[in-house]
């Protein structure tokens, strides 16, 4: 047998000569062909060719131990991985992997290709490994799953905005509440540390990419991938059971119910393999001389959100992992009828649900005040205690799930300590407000959008964290657990706080990741319109709940309809905003401004590259000499020169201290 | 010049007094500015705690001194958070008119000064607000205990203080609707919650099916119904009058519905609605 092993001439990469790996036949092989539509193509045929495998040999007459015929369950979870399995392979996602079996490494000009290079457009179709292509797609795919939630959202508030009718199937209504709510949390998980933590933080650490770059494509597609699912079940029945999907009712809901499993079995590992990815690269990539505490605060955040992230997400797999083989094989781990235990399913989904909303949060508490000292031209007031609040929420914030399980009667005992860590978290959270107003203090306020978009975020975040002190004490729980005052409280956190942040976040790293300036005029218009309505939405929403409306209802007594009808008309002006903001976005990406560099004049290592950023990002990688934000700081060499004119000439120093002098 | 040999005497320092310092800072028209706003702001937030009672109390006053216990906590807790919230939000609005802001698209000079970190506010902050929260937390411990107290904890009905006394209500929740039974009245069912007023009465809730949520909204009764498992809790209303019963757990389509009423008798009251339905008459 004849071999056709050739030996390709060595590569330069930046200036050395590296010899590269021995290849067969052409060069690039198949991954120069496959792309999303090779993905979708391939997806299709794999969940059509299992579901009609499974469907031929599945009888049709079987059915569970609900009586509930089980074969459009095999079919519908058949599609699933079908599809899952099939759209990674046409992506090329196993292309890396398997011509590593094969003994056929990546050559320089594969790994070139595969980071996009001379692709133009079309690398944001493809398997691309260059991080900068990676966060712009995670921009575009949070913001087509926001379009899906916020439909949703409007569709909720117009259900319950017609107190004088049943405009929605209970089964429909259920549904929505419950696509809505996984669609946000799924978003509002990403919305920072995808395009953000893809896009800018590599450049702000002074890398030149990722340490895991295929890693990251992976992270991405099977988020996609998950989202398909996610929306396919709203074609099978639904998700009728609320994102938090408790036991027993799940098991009562339709094949839709499998779909949500799947979401959440494929969007873990996605997680999981982004959260190491950015840990990684954060701890072993930072350039030379970043050393702890010249590292920029939104690193940390993201490192934080990544490391709560890597201990919280697999608690949420297994339990929808047990969940699913309940369902489908019948294995008793929850349903309580045959011996399993609702409190375990609890357990563990809260184990997840609240490091959760700080996986949320963090980034975008750290996003906020990576952005003041750049529009308040001043170093971060008191760095070392904002990293200590952003450490002592991570420290916490695996301590205190069972404060959502007050009121099962799982444990009361168990009450006491968990209002006590719950209770503490209020102290580091205080740390970051501290710096933030702190920052603030007699700064001259440069009123440019992205800085406008925390002040938004600081007055939501008060009122979220005040309520939730409420929510946190077990006598008040015990009145509000359960209603409206709790969606309006977490509506504060991850949308007040969260989501502006996040907007305010799209807005200022827009011109480095777009090579224009988000319009301030329409982008402030979309920005305030959902601020208005954000504040009468959720501020009557709290009123309902304070009266007494639980959640999840679709009708509900009389009483309630006047905080109702202002939540929704509420809701229609946030929607209005958030369109407004959204039509900023797109066309100020198509024909906005055009950005120089660093059109804010920031000193981070991101803004020090070149606009569009270049493969790579930098040329010769920098060297970083001193603290972040040193704005109005001195010149420490300059201050050296002074002090050496000093030593020569006259001492001024003492005459101004005397000038100086208080009797 | 700068170098401190051993030998050299203490550069001499002007540092005034520490209160000299705390009024000059008070002077400052900023800070006095912020102060005067806090106040302000805070007196404006102030109704607040009347109002959120205000807005519990719409469907009916507390009928229970459970329930008056989450009143006063919820009162103490908006008045405690008040100070803070109002001196962030004066810091806010004070330094978007206060102090000086630029627009435009160039880039401003680094005119602010660069303050990192001052140890008397880090101090001082973090001081306050830890207070603030070992506060909140043994004030909710000690409501917690005393409202554990006054309703069943973890002890069974039959090693409960008083058990005779007291009434034992089986409640059942199922798809969609809730069932009471009165075990010492011949198992008695009703599905309006009919009780004596000033009378222990003590839950034990179960479901038949998914999980419910038994919530008597005016006497701040709140526990899961899980299938498969008894949750006990209790409580002693004290106002006669017709409040509310929800479902506060998402238990499937028609949750929304799944409500009825509780109607808080006289003890006369009580015992002749018993005897109607059948009923033995007891103490």
């Amino acid at each position: 047998m004849t071999t056709t092993t050739t030996a390709p001439p060595n590569a330069t990469v930046f200036g050395a000569e590296v010899p590269q790996p021995p290849q067969h036949g052409k060069p690039g092989g198949i991954m120069r062909h496959l792309n999303f539509g090779t993905g979708l193509l391939a997806g299709i045929v794999g969940a059509v060719a299992a579901g009609w495998i499974t469907a031929a040999l599945t009888p049709t007459s079987a059915s569970n131990a609900t009586f509930a015929p089980t074969e459009p369950e095999y079919v519908y979870l058949a599609v699933l991985i079908g599809w899952v399995v099939g759209f990674m392979l046409g992506m090329g996602a196993f292309v890396g992997p398997v011509r590593w079996l094969l003994g056929r490494d990546i050559t320089h000009a594969d790994a070139e290709y595969m980071a996009g290079k001379d692709l133009g457009f079309r690398r944001y179709f493809k398997f691309t490994t260059d991080h900068k292509v990676v966060g712009i797609q995670y921009l575009v795919v949070t913001l087509v799953i926001f379009a899906l939630g916020g439909t949703l959202a409007m569709l909720i508030r117009t259900e319950l905005g017609v107190t004088w009718a049943e405009l929605f199937a209970p089964t429909f209504y259920n549904t929505i509440i419950g696509t809505h709510g996984i669609a946000m949390v799924i978003a509002m998980i990403v919305v920072i540390s995808g395009p953000v933590g893809n896009f800018i933080v590599p450049m702000m650490i002074g890398a030149r990419d990722m340490a895991f770059p295929r890693l990251n494509a992976l992270s991405l597609w099977l988020l996609v991938a998950a989202v398909v699912c996610l929306i396919s079940s709203m074609f099978v029945g639904g998700i009728q059971d609320g994102w938090s999907v408790y036991y027993p009712l799940a098991a009562q809901a339709p094949p839709g119910m499998l779909g949500y499993q799947m979401t959440i079995i494929v969007f873990a590992i996605s997680t999981g393999v982004a959260s190491v990815n950015l840990m990684t690269t954060i701890l072993t990539m930072r350039a030379k001389g970043m050393t702890w505490s010249r590292t920029p605060i939104l690193v940390f955040g993201v490192f934080a959100a990544s490391l709560m992230g890597l201990y919280a997400f697999p608690f949420y797999q297994y339990s929808q992992i047990l969940a699913l083989t309940d369902r489908i094989w019948d294995t008793v781990f929850f349903n309580p009828v045959q011996g399993g235990s609702v409190w375990l399913y609890e357990n563990l989904f809260w184990l997840l649900g609240h490091p959760e909303v700080y996986v949320i949060l963090i980034p975008s508490m750290a996003l906020a005040l990576e952005i003041m000292p750049v529009f308040l031209r001043r170093p971060l007031f008191s760095f070392n205690f904002a990293v200590a609040g952003i450490i002592g929420v991570v420290a916490l914030s695996g301590l205190v799930w069972a404060h959502h399980m007050y009121m099962t009667g799982w444990a009361p005992a168990v009450n006491y300590p968990f209002m006590l860590s719950t209770e503490m978290i209020s102290i580091p959270v205080g740390f970051l407000v501290l710096v933030a107003i702190g920052t603030f203090w007699r700064s001259t306020v440069w009123t440019r959008l992205p800085l406008m978009a925390i002040y938004a975020v600081v007055f939501n975040k008060m009122i979220g964290g005040v309520t939730g002190i409420y929510l946190s004490d077990v006598p008040a729980d015990q009145y509000f657990h359960g209603s409206m005052f709790v969606v309006a409280h977490f509506h504060y956190m991850l949308m007040g706080a969260g989501l502006f942040g996040a907007m305010g976040g799209i807005a200022f790293y827009f011109p480095k990741m777009t090579g224009r300036i988000l319009d301030e005029r329409w982008g402030s218009i979309g920005l305030w319109t959902a601020f208005v309505g954000f504040q009468i939405t959720f501020g009557s929403m709290f009123v309902a709940g304070l009266q007494g409306q639980p959640r999840r209802v679709l009708q509900f007594d009389d009483m309630f309809n006047i905080s109702n009808w202002l939540s929704t008309i509420g809701a229609y002006v946030i929607g209005l905003g958030m369109l407004i903001f959204l039509a900023a976005i797109i066309f100020s990406w198509r024909s906005g401004d055009v950005a120089s560099s660093n059109p804010w004049g920031s000193k981070s290592l991101e803004w020090q590259t070149a606009t569009p950023v270049p493969l790579e990002n930098f040329e010769v990688l920098p060297v970083v000499t001193e603290r972040p934000y040193n704005y109005g700081v001195p010149d420490p060499y300059e201050q050296r020169m002074k002090s050496l004119d000093g030593d020569l000439g006259p001492d001024t120093r003492l005459e101004s201290d005397d000038k100086a002098g208080v009797p | 010049m700068t170098t401190m040999t051993p030998d050299a005497p203490e550069e001499p320092t002007n540092r005034p007094a520490p209160m000299h310092r705390v009024r000059e800072w008070m002077s400052r028209p900023y800070a006095r500015s912020i102060m005067i706003l806090t106040v302000v702001i805070g007196f404006i937030l102030l109704p607040l705690c009347w109002l959120i009672l205000a807005a519990m109390n719409q469907s009916g006053a507390p009928a229970s001194p459970i329930m008056e216990d989450i009143q006063t906590t919820i009162f103490v807790f908006t008045l405690i958070s008040i100070p803070i919230t109002a001196f962030v939000f004066a810091v806010l609005v004070y330094s978007l008119l206060g102090w000086k802001h630029v627009s435009g698209d160039e880039v401003p000079a680094d005119a602010s000064p660069a303050i990192r970190g001052n140890f008397v506010a880090n101090i001082l902050w973090s001081v306050i607000t830890s207070l603030l929260a070992m506060f909140l937390v043994v004030w909710g411990l000690m409501e917690l205990a005393q409202i554990t107290a006054n309703s069943y904890g973890t002890v069974s009905a039959d090693e409960q203080p008083g058990g005779s006394s007291a009434l034992i209500v089986n409640v059942t929740g199922q798809q969609w609707v809730w069932t009471f039974e009165y075990p010492q009245h011949d198992g008695l069912t009703s599905d309006i919650l009919y009780l004596p007023k000033d009378r222990a009465v003590y839950f034990n809730v179960t479901s038949k099916d998914v999980l419910h949520n038994f919530w008597a909204v005016e006497l701040g009764v709140k526990i899961d119904a899980n299938p498969g498992a008894i949750t006990q809790t209790g409580v002693t209303p004290n106002k006669a009058g017709t409040f509310n019963v929800r479902c506060a757990e998402l238990c499937g389509l028609h949750h929304a519905y799944m409500q009825t009423e509780i109607r808080v008798l006289e003890k006369d009251a009580f015992d002749s609605w018993v005897r109607e339905n059948g009923g033995q008459r007891t103490s």
